[in-house]
C-alpha cells in the first residue's frame, strides 16, 4: 500500500500524536531526534516545551503581522499560508507550510511576526516557546543543528520563485516542490490535494489565476498530470521535473 | 465495458415497483433546508472559483408558464394565456442573471444551456434568443462544437419557421413533448396534439441543422392501451428522433394538483402498465435504439450512447449528458443549482422569487452543503445510474476508503437484489445485470443514507414509483 495522500481527512487521525518518547511522525524535529540520537533526557526536555494547539479551521488567523513573537510552531496537520498585505491592501502570499514544517522562524529577528499566518484547512500545531527552546538547544547539539537547518531551508525557499521563469516552469516547480515536501513527511509524492485556493497559488507564483488553470489544463491534456477538483495526480514525473529543473537548480 | 443490454423480466419489475427517487441529484431535494441562504450561496460560488481548474458551467433557465394544463403534469408551472406575464418574467430573469453571473470567474466557460418548463416556447423565438444573448453577455460561452443550447418545446405552440431562428442563435438540441398520439389518451390528459404538427417541428429542427431531437413519451396514462401505445411507438420511431425518453406516469394527486382531474378508473392496472413498458423497450430496441438508463434511449451513433460506451456519461438535473462535471447554475422560479458540493433552489412560487429579485437579493430559499459521505454516495449513485456499474478499486482509490467496510450496511441491503439477479456483487465491481438495468434506482436506493428517514416512514409516497 502506498503512502496516504495529503491531507488526512479523518479528523481522528489528522495527525498521529507521539508519546513521551516518540515524536509525531510528521514532527519537524523528528529528524533531529533520529539522526542525532538525542538521549532520553533531552527528548523529555523537548517534549515538555511542546504545546499541542488546534484544531484551527479554514480562514482562522494563527498570528498576525506585528504580533509580538513568542513561539515558533510546527504544523502537525493541514496547511498554513503565510502572507503580507501591502499598503494598497493587496495580499502577497509568501508561502505554504505543510505538516512537519515550521512557521514563525522569520520572526526571530525583530521580536514581532513579520507576516500573517492563516489556516487553509483544519490545522493543528505544535508550539514551542522560542526562549525556552533556545536554552535547550544550547545543551543539545542535535537540536541546534536542526534549528539552523530549518532556518536555512526557509530562506532558500523564499528565493525560489523570484527569477524570470515561464508560467509552465513556475507551476511545475510548485508541484514538484510540494510533492517532495509531502513525500519527506511520509505522504504520497504523486497524489495530493491542493489545499490552497487557485488565487493563492497564482499570487504565490506571480501569475493570473486563469493562467494557473490554463497551464494545469494543458499539462493535463499532455498527460503530465490529472486534476479532479482539488486533487492532483502527477502522472509523468520525469517531464514535470524537467520543466521545473531550472528553477529548482539541479 | 458496461453492458447496454436490457432484459425485461415482468415478475421482477412487479416485485420491485416501489416509490423511489430518480437520482437526478443525491442527496435529493427533500434534504434541502432553509438554513442554506444567500450568504451560503455566495460562499460556495466563491469557493467554486478556487479549484485549480474550476469546473465549467451549465446553465438552466426555467420558464414556468403553459398555455394549457396537461392533467398528468408534475412540474412547477403556471397556466396563462397572458403574454405580458412572459415579458415581466423576462425582466426579472435579466435581474437575476445580472446578480448571479458576477459570482463566477470569467474564465469559466458555459458548456451547456438548457431551457425547461413549464413550456419554454411560451416565450416566442425572439424572446428565447434574447435570453441567450443576455446570457452570452454575462457569461463566457465556449466556442467548441460540443457546447449545447437545448430547449423543451411543446409542438402545439411552435411554428416550424421559428426553428431556423433558434438555430441561428445557437440552439442545437430540442426536446419535444408527445406522451401518446392515441386520441383517447390525449382527451383524458387534456393534450390534443396531432402527428402532423409534431412531425413538422421534428423536420424543421432537422432542416435547421439541429444536432439532435428528443421525443418524450409517457406510459401509464389514463386510457392508455397496448394497441394504442404500439401505434404511437410506430409513429414516433418513423420520425427517427435521436433520443427518446419513456417516462412512467406517477399518479400522486395529493402532491400534484393537476392530477386530481384524472379519472382514477381510467388508469391502466399494474399489469397493463408493465406491458406498456415492455412494448416500449422491445419496440425501441428492435428499432435500433440503445438503452441509456432510467427512461432514456438513444440511437447508437448519438453522443449519449457513444459516451456511455466509453464511460463518459453524466447525469444532472437536466437528465443524462455527455458533459463532464460542471457547476450547474439554475435561473428562474424553482430552478435548482449545484455548485461545488452544494445544492440550492430558488423559491417555487413566483411571488417569492419576484420579491427577492425586486429587493436585489439572490432568490435562494433552500439548499444544502454535501458532507464527505454525501459526496462519496453521490459518486457511487452517479456511476450506477450512468454506467450501470461501480468499479470497486478505482472507487476506493478516488475516495480513500475501504469499500466493503464503508458500505457494509448498504451491501447487506444489496444482497437480496443480488439474489434476485438484478445486480452482480463481486470483489472488482458492482454491476447491474440486463434484468436489473430497468431497476437502477432500486439498486441505487440501497446506498441512499437518507431513504430510511424520508420515504420509507412516509405512509404516502413522496417519490414516483420505479416503473
Amino acid at each position: 500500500m502506498s503512502s496516504v495522500p495529503f491531507p488526512r481527512f479523518n479528523p481522528r487521525v489528522l495527525a498521529d500524536d507521539g508519546s513521551d518518547l516518540q515524536f509525531c511522525t510528521t514532527c519537524a524535529f523528528s529528524h533531529a531526534c533520529l539522526s542525532q540520537g538525542m538521549d532520553k533526557a533531552a527528548l523529555m526536555d523537548l517534549h515538555v516545551l511542546v504545546e499541542h494547539v488546534g484544531p484551527y479551521h479554514a480562514g482562522d488567523v494563527l498570528f498576525r503581522e506585528g504580533d509580538p513573537f513568542e513561539a515558533i510552531a510546527a504544523v502537525r496537520a493541514g496547511t498554513v499560508k503565510t502572507c503580507v498585505t501591502d499598503r494598497d491592501g493587496h495580499e502577497h502570499v509568501l508561502g505554504f507550510h505543510f505538516p512537519g514544517e515550521v512557521i514563525g522562524l522569520n520572526a526571530i529577528d525583530g521580536h514581532r511576526y513579520p507576516c500573517d499566518a492563516v489556516a487553509l484547512d483544519t490545522v493543528m500545531l505544535c508550539r514551542f516557546s522560542f526562549p525556552k527552546i533556545s536554552v535547550l538547544a544550547a545543551r543539545v547539539p542535535g537540536l541546534q543543528r536542526e534549528l539552523f537547518r530549518l532556518l536555512s531551508r526557509d530562506i532558500g525557499r523564499a528565493a525560489l520563485l523570484a527569477g524570470d521563469w515561464s508560467a509552465d516552469q513556475r507551476v511545475a516547480a510548485f508541484l514538484v516542490g510540494m510533492s517532495r515536501r509531502l513525500a519527506a513527511r511520509g505522504f504520497s509524492a504523486s497524489h495530493f490535494q491542493l489545499t490552497m485556493a487557485r488565487t493563492d497559488i497564482a499570487n504565490y507564483l506571480r501569475l493570473a489565476p486563469e493562467t494557473v488553470s490554463r497551464v494545469l489544463r494543458r499539462m493535463q491534456d499532455d498527460g503530465l498530470l490529472a486534476v479532479e477538483r482539488r486533487a492532483v495526480s502527477l502522472l509523468d514525473r520525469e517531464r514535470i521535473e524537467a520543466l521545473a529543473a531550472p528553477i529548482l537548480r539541479e | 465495458m458496461p453492458s447496454q443490454q436490457i432484459a425485461f423480466d415482468a415478475g421482477l419489475l412487479r416485485r420491485y415497483d416501489r416509490p423511489g427517487p430518480r437520482y437526478t441529484s443525491y442527496p435529493t431535494a427533500p434534504q434541502f433546508s432553509a438554513d442554506f441562504g444567500e450568504a451560503a450561496l455566495r460562499e460556495v460560488a466563491r469557493a467554486s472559483n478556487e479549484d485549480p481548474i474550476p469546473r465549467p458551467l451549465s446553465l438552466y433557465v426555467h420558464v414556468p408558464f403553459c398555455f394549457s394544463p396537461c392533467f398528468y403534469c408534475g412540474c412547477n408551472r403556471i397556466i396563462t394565456r397572458d403574454l405580458a406575464r412572459g415579458r415581466a418574467y423576462l425582466d426579472r430573469l435579466g435581474h437575476e442573471i445580472a446578480l448571479v453571473a458576477p459570482l463566477f470567474d470569467r474564465d469559466r466557460e458555459v458548456i451547456q444551456l438548457h431551457f425547461g418548463g413549464g413550456t419554454p416556447n411560451f416565450l416566442d423565438a425572439a424572446q428565447l434568443c434574447g435570453v441567450v444573448e443576455t446570457l452570452r453577455g454575462a457569461f463566457r460561452f465556449a466556442d467548441s462544437d460540443d457546447r449545447d443550447i437545448s430547449v423543451e418545446l411543446d409542438p402545439r405552440f411552435c411554428n416550424p419557421a421559428d426553428m431556423p431562428v433558434l438555430a441561428a442563435a445557437g440552439f442545437n438540441r430540442t426536446s419535444l413533448g408527445v406522451q401518446d398520439f392515441d386520441p383517447k389518451v390525449q382527451a383524458a390528459v387534456n393534450r390534443i396534439q396531432s402527428v402532423e404538427e409534431t412531425r413538422a417541428i421534428v423536420d424543421a429542427c432537422r432542416g435547421a441543422g439541429m444536432r439532435s431531437v428528443n421525443i418524450d413519451l409517457i406510459y401509464g396514462l389514463p386510457g392508455q392501451s397496448l394497441d394504442g401505445f404500439r401505434k404511437t411507438l410506430d409513429t414516433v420511431v418513423a420520425m427517427r428522433p435521436d433520443r427518446l425518453a419513456v417516462y412512467s406516469y406517477a399518479h400522486l394527486p395529493h402532491i400534484f394538483k393537476p392530477q386530481t382531474q384524472i379519472d382514477d378508473a381510467l388508469l391502466p392496472d399494474p399489469d397493463t402498465k408493465l406491458a406498456l413498458l415492455q412494448a416500449a423497450v422491445e419496440h425501441l430496441t428492435a428499432a435500433g435504439y440503445v438503452y441509456i438508463g432510467m427512461d432514456h434511449f438513444a440511437l447508437p451513433d448519438d453522443e449519449l450512447a457513444v459516451a456511455q460506451a466509453r464511460g463518459g456519461l453524466h447525469r444532472n438535473f437536466m437528465g443524462y449528458t455527455t458533459h463532464a462535471d460542471s457547476d450547474l447554475v439554475g435561473l428562474g422560479v424553482s430552478a435548482i443549482s449545484h455548485i461545488g458540493g452544494s445544492f440550492s433552489q430558488n423559491p417555487r412560487d413566483l411571488p417569492s422569487w419576484e420579491t427577492a429579485l425586486d429587493a436585489g437579493r439572490l432568490p435562494v430559499f433552500r439548499g444544502m452543503r454535501m458532507d464527505e459521505d454525501d459526496e462519496i454516495r453521490a459518486d457511487l449513485i452517479q456511476s450506477l445510474m450512468c454506467q450501470g456499474e461501480v468499479r470497486v478499486r478505482a472507487f476506493q482509490e478516488r475516495h480513500g476508503i475501504g469499500f466493503a467496510e464503508y458500505f457494509a450496511a448498504d451491501l447487506q441491503r444489496l444482497w437480496p437484489l443480488a439474489d434476485d439477479g438484478l445486480v452482480e456483487v463481486g470483489p472488482d465491481a458492482i454491476r447491474a445485470t440486463p434484468r436489473g438495468r430497468l431497476l437502477l434506482r432500486n439498486i441505487a436506493m440501497c446506498f441512499d443514507r437518507y431513504l430510511d428517514q424520508t420515504s420509507v416512514i412516509d405512509a404516502r409516497p413522496r417519490f414516483s414509483r420505479a416503473i
